[in-house]
């Protein structure tokens, strides 16, 4: 595992695009999902009670930030099928979605525009918040594994 | 004098008493329906009765949603400091208007906290309501059957509170505070308008206590 994480980070790009994405993927889900308030003052507040939900981002940040540089490794590189990113893509915007908090913008225009179809996929949402979450850092983690298992078999080949 | 004159002087001093004193015994809810009642831009003529001191130089006005989870954060997390520091020190006051956009309970509740209003118990409804609030939107615990429940629990005469609710007493008062706050470009809840003196802040979310701090400080 540590031999696969050396090869694809040993490429600094990957590193800069692991970064990247951790940073970006960290501070829109926290700016989403009320963590970060920009306006007036940029501020930062974790209220009691939601430590779970703050952690489940960090997670899922750091998964994300993890496997789809891996993932763009193995198409880059090994010529391999884009068919093994589509779960860890999939398990950010599950999880990045169920961060959509109903009761901010996000879910005020969703609402607002979407009427009845909109207030019901917003709860649902916001209701299942924390199991959302918890699905898409399974499916980051599943993907992890494949993605490792499958870069350890088509190196081999390869060398 | 004319006895004429005085005799119709006097009649008019007792019918005005008996108005008066009509309007005084039910005053509850009347107190608050002063349509003209402005805080700033924004008209809360239709909101909650004034919390704190009236003539305090900021006001606070909150527009909330009851089963809003952020909402419930700043009631638990934040509201108690700025009361302490800006309300109970007569600094400051604070205004409840309602956005209940969330779900099909949230109009509901919001028209309850008015009919507790009509028996002089709206506060200790609002409070009731964000200490009961549930993490799930619209699974019952905002229901017409839990909100008469916690109208009992306060004591309230059930019948009229009961008959205030099943026929949509208050649904235009809440419709009416959430085209309030569509005009005035609140985009979720909690949303507040600090308004001071000379100028009035909009803040945006269930914000930490130094905001409000920095914000109401430079007001004063």
């Amino acid at each position: 595992m540590t031999n696969t994480l050396n090869l694809v980070f040993s490429n600094y790009d990957y590193i800069v695009m692991a970064s990247t994405i951790f940073i970006l993927m960290l501070v829109g889900l926290l700016i989403i999902s009320e963590y970060i308030f920009l306006e007036p003052y940029v501020v930062s507040h974790i209220p009691s009670g939601t430590e779970l939900g703050f952690s489940l981002i960090v997670i899922l940040s750091g998964l994300s930030a993890l496997v789809i540089p891996m993932n763009i490794y193995r198409i880059r590189i090994l010529k391999s099928s884009k068919k093994k990113m589509g779960g860890g893509v999939f398990g950010s915007i599950v999880g990045a979605s169920a961060g959509v908090c109903s009761c901010g913008p996000i879910g005020f225009a969703v609402i607002s525009t979407f009427g009845t179809i909109g207030a019901t996929a917003s709860a649902f949402l916001t209701n299942f918040e924390i199991p959302i979450r918890m699905v898409a850092i399974g499916l980051l983690l599943l993907t992890y594994y494949t993605t490792v298992k499958s870069l350890k078999v088509e190196c081999k080949i390869n060398s | 004098m004319n006895k004429g004159l005085v005799t119709g002087g006097i009649i008019a001093v007792v019918i005005v008493g008996i108005v008066g004193a009509y309007f005084a015994s039910t005053s509850t809810e009347n107190s608050n329906q002063d349509v003209t009642r402005t805080h700033g831009a924004v008209s809360t003529a239709m909101g909650s009765s004034i919390l704190g001191n009236p003539s305090a130089l900021i006001t606070i006005v909150e527009f909330g949603d009851y089963q809003c989870h952020q909402c419930y954060n700043w009631f638990h997390n934040t509201k108690p400091a700025i009361f302490e520091n800006y309300v109970d020190t007569g600094k400051a006051n604070f205004v409840f208007v309602d956005l209940a956009f969330l779900g099909k309970d949230s109009p509901k509740a919001a028209q309850a906290s008015y009919c507790a209003e009509d028996q002089g118990k709206y506060w200790q409804y609002h409070d009731i309501l964000y200490n009961s609030q549930e993490s799930e939107i619209d699974n019952g615990w905002a229901g017409p059957e839990r909100l008469k429940a916690f109208a009992f629990s306060l004591g309230l005469d059930m019948e009229l509170f009961q008959s205030c609710l099943d026929t949509g007493k208050y649904s235009k008062r809440v419709q009416y505070n959430i085209d309030e706050a569509k005009k005035h470009g609140v985009k979720g809840t909690p949303g507040f308008f600090i308004v001071g003196p000379n100028d009035q802040q909009q803040i945006g979310g269930a914000q930490p206590y130094s905001v409000f701090k920095q914000v109401m400080d430079s007001m004063i």
